[in-house]
């Protein structure tokens, strides 16, 4: 398997302390990851780790094998990789369009066929270009900022937490997209509370605790692990 | 009836023409740079005095002063900017506004050695009012006005039209996203320097021409800037614009009721009574 | 003598040295150990110094006074009062981050020089107030300059060591939690905006008392004694070289900056007088620039503030 974006036993926090302690993990060209675990186990860190948010001091970081750890944002942006922050992950006083268009800032040319493919994989903004983001519902909101990233047409996506906060309904059509997503080529990295559900959905997954791997496998597989079930899914 | 839109609200409008051009950019510098610049008042002096320059030295026209000034001027944020804030961008911002503080004392020495602390104008001799149906008004007034409308719509077109505008508007909404979208930092930056400089040397021009250049002119026009900026909403180029005008006139009016000596407190009583009602000012700013 | 001379400057000097010293401690108390920008120092100054010279002033013609009330009254009058200004200020801003305080804080001094310049009846605008007592002032020059040297290290002494103590105490700690942290503060349930209100009221009222300090020095004081934005950046930049979180840092910050300004002033009064006026405004220039380039390239000034090994082992044994 040739993998798109490799961590290998990466190590690092924000402040002087390490929150991850080893995080291997693995995504493959169409393929869709989930980290699951309970709260504190470093999910979220494990994925800015990938965007040079915080500082690694161990382990390494590929992208189509080439390493991109500590890189500034903008370079890993030009790799190919695209984040979605959990919370403020819109320009809230832009309208939808602007979003879109703030997406693209790096690319050149003509962008009609990239606004295109975002509508089309999202046709409630289709409705709304013109509406502020700020205006949108919550579920809206993070279509926004899931089409934001697809603009620059990334290789693959890192969602953080993308159904917090969300009626089970969006959460449904979140997952929806992502499959959309995926199917038009964009490999996803998320990270979820919803733990269950995310794992029926996913293609594979990770269970960190603590900053480290704890197991790992195709979501049916983990969902049948006895072991996943009592310490992460609550039963 | 008149009288008080000749004597008050024609001045006012004037005023606050000139301090909305300067509370604009103290808006911008506020929203995408998110500190207080305390040198903005230095700034606009320092754009005055250029201008002297190029018509004394140069002999330029008065009128053709204006946008050598706001060039040069925008050249000289820019510069000040490199030098002296932009090293500071990972300490908390509130050094910045240290930082600026000592260039508004800087730019204002510099100007007191070329240019003296004695009052200067652009033009000798007295220019006439024209009545329009009774409403006597000069033409340095109208011009004031009028630019003050073309520069903010122009501004307004820009960030509302172009790409950079939208990255200067994306930068003031979520710096943290704009950065994430691939925005780069230092040329929104370089860009907010460059506009917040002209704006600053238009409002010293015009100040300048409505009434006369002194060293301290800027620094004076320091409170009743930042009392229009936050009257307006912080980051809101109209409410700038409305606040501006509000604390001129107000100014002004102030003058029925209070002895002339404290025309400058009234912009500090806005200040005050803004942050104590509504510090989000009249059109929903951010509070920083 | 010459040398006689060089000592009495040397008081003259110390004295100022002294006076500054309080002003920029009361800021170490405002920015150094709780964040909060002052830009109005000059304003609490003068307010100190006038109130202290109407409390303590014979009667004059046309102005209000003739209380001849002891000095320390006039004194204490002064720190309450520059306190009672800085107080509904404080309450106002302290809500938000601290540049809408930097900004009051130019209003504030910039309405208290219009009130000193215009109203007649309080200040006697610009012909100042003087014959102010000065507390030994009947003796020989030398004597009463070394006597009011005294009084102030007396008064310095007793601020810096109630300074030291309050930050040493538990509010000290407190404090300094809320400038390095302020949402985990306010997590632990601190009272912040009343903290910082605290910490902006005292600096205010030690200002307040070192403009009294500066008003008996001199018996006057008028409009036109201290230039007000270059008084409040001197401050500033005493504090910062020296070392703001630091008190002792900053009293050597005072002695640097001041040595330096009044050496630089030697030097340009011997200037013809055409380039001396331009000197004075040179110096103001580099004055700014010192601070960008302390800002720059150590800005945590000659003493930086001291790790406080007890603190230190408190917080990690948590």
């Amino acid at each position: 398997m040739s993998a798109l974006l490799a961590m290998d036993k990466v190590r690092g926090g924000y402040g002087d302390a390490d929150i991850l302690l080893g995080v291997s993990l693995v995504v493959a060209p169409r393929e869709i990851v989930v980290i699951v675990g309970p709260n504190g186990a470093g999910k979220s860190t494990a994925m800015k780790a990938v965007f040079g948010l915080l500082k690694v001091r161990g382990g390494s970081i590929l992208v189509e094998g080439r390493d991109i750890t500590g890189l500034a944002t903008n370079r890993i942006v030009e790799a190919g990789v695209c984040y979605v922050p959990q919370v403020d992950n819109v320009f809230r006083e832009m309208t939808v369009h602007e979003n879109l268009e703030m997406g693209a800032f790096l690319r050149k040319g003509d962008l009609s066929a990239a606004y295109d493919r975002v509508y089309a994989l999202f046709p409630d903004l289709k409705e709304r270009q013109k509406a502020l983001a700020g205006n949108l519902s919550g579920g809206q909101r993070q279509m926004v900022a899931m089409g934001r990233a697809l603009m620059l047409e990334p290789k693959i996506l890192l969602l953080d937490e993308p159904t917090a906060g969300l009626s089970p309904k969006y959460m449904e059509q979140i997952f929806q997209i992502c499959r959309d997503v995926r199917d038009s080529g964009v490999a996803i990295l998320l990270v979820e509370q919803h733990a269950k559900q995310a794992l029926a959905f996913a293609d594979r997954g990770y269970v960190l605790a603590q900053g480290a791997n704890r197991h790992e496998g195709t979501g049916a597989e983990l969902l049948a692990d006895r072991e996943v079930a009592e310490m992460f899914l609550g039963g | 009836m008149l009288d008080l839109i000749n004597f008050y609200l024609v001045p006012g409008i004037v005023l606050g023409s000139i301090y909305a051009l300067g509370a604009v950019g103290i808006t911008l510098v506020f929203a995408i740079l998110r500190y207080a610049h305390l040198a903005h008042g230095d700034l606009a002096t320092l754009g005055a005095f250029l201008a002297l320059a190029v018509v004394s030295a140069i002999g330029l026209p008065v009128y053709a002063a204006l946008p050598v000034a706001m060039i040069v001027t925008a050249g000289v944020a820019v510069g000040v900017d490199r030098l002296f804030y932009d090293y500071l961008r990972e300490r908390p911002k509130i050094v910045t506004v240290m930082a600026s503080l000592g260039v508004a004392l800087m730019i204002r020495s510099l100007v007191q050695v070329i240019w003296g602390v004695d009052a200067e104008s652009y033009t000798r001799g007295i220019s006439r009012p024209e009545n329009w149906w009774g409403i006597r008004l000069k033409d340095r007034e109208i011009a004031t006005v009028a630019v003050m409308i073309g520069l903010v719509l122009a501004l307004q077109l820009f960030l509302l039209r172009t790409k950079w505008g939208k990255a200067m508007r994306a930068m003031s909404d979520n710096p943290d996203l704009a950065l994430l979208s691939g925005i780069d930092n230092r040329k929104v930056v370089t860009l907010t320097w460059i506009i917040v400089g002209g704006l600053c040397a238009a409002s010293g021009y015009f100040l300048g021409l409505n009434t006369e250049l002194k060293s301290l002119m800027g620094w004076q026009m320091l409170l009743p800037m930042f009392a229009a900026a936050i009257l307006g909403g912080v980051g809101r180029i109209e409410g700038a614009v409305i606040g501006g005008l509000v604390v001129g006139i107000a100014e002004e009016l102030s003058v029925l009721v209070l002895p002339s000596e404290y025309k400058a407190a009234m912009a500090f009583a806005i200040l005050l009574v803004m942050l104590l009602v509504r510090p989000t000012g009249l059109l929903r700013g951010k509070v920083l | 003598m010459e040398w006689i001379g060089l000592l009495n400057y040397a008081v003259f000097m110390a004295i100022f040295i002294g006076i500054y010293a309080l002003l920029a401690i009361g800021l170490n108390i405002q920015w150094g150990f709780t964040g909060l920008f002052n830009a109005g120092i000059a304003g609490f100054f003068a307010v100190g110094a006038y109130v202290s010279a109407i409390l303590t002033s014979p009667y004059a013609e046309g102005r209000i006074g003739g209380f001849e009330m002891p000095v320390v009254i006039g004194w204490l009058g002064a720190m309450v009062a520059a306190g009672a200004i800085a107080w509904p200020i404080g309450k106002v801003c302290l809500r938000f981050r601290s540049d809408y305080l930097a900004i009051a804080t130019i209003g504030v001094a910039e309405i208290i020089r219009l009130v000193i310049k215009s109203e007649d009846w309080l200040t006697n605008s610009a012909r100042g107030i003087t014959d102010i007592p000065r507390p030994f002032g009947d003796l020989p020059y030398v004597q009463s300059q070394l006597a009011y040297l005294a009084i102030v290290a007396a008064v310095l002494l007793a601020a810096y060591l109630l300074v030291e103590r309050q930050i040493a105490s538990p509010w000290g700690r407190m404090m300094r939690a809320i400038r390095d942290n302020e949402t985990a503060a306010r997590a632990m349930g601190k009272d912040v905006p009343f903290r910082r209100l605290e910490a902006f009221v005292f600096g205010a009222a030690l200002m307040g008392l070192g403009g009294a300090l500066f008003a008996h020095l001199n018996r006057a004081i008028t409009p036109e004694a201290i230039d007000p934005m270059v008084a409040t950046f001197l401050v500033w930049i005493m504090l910062i070289l020296g070392g703001s979180g630091n008190n002792r840092g900053a009293i050597l910050g005072v002695a640097v900056v001041w040595i330096i300004w009044s050496m630089s002033e030697i030097l340009t009064d011997r200037l013809p007088a055409e380039m001396a006026v331009k000197a004075k405004y040179i110096r103001v220039f580099l004055i700014g620039l010192m601070l960008q380039l302390v800002l720059r390239f150590r800005p945590e000034g000659i003493l930086p503030e001291r790790q406080r090994e007890a603190e230190i082992s408190t917080d990690s044994a948590k």
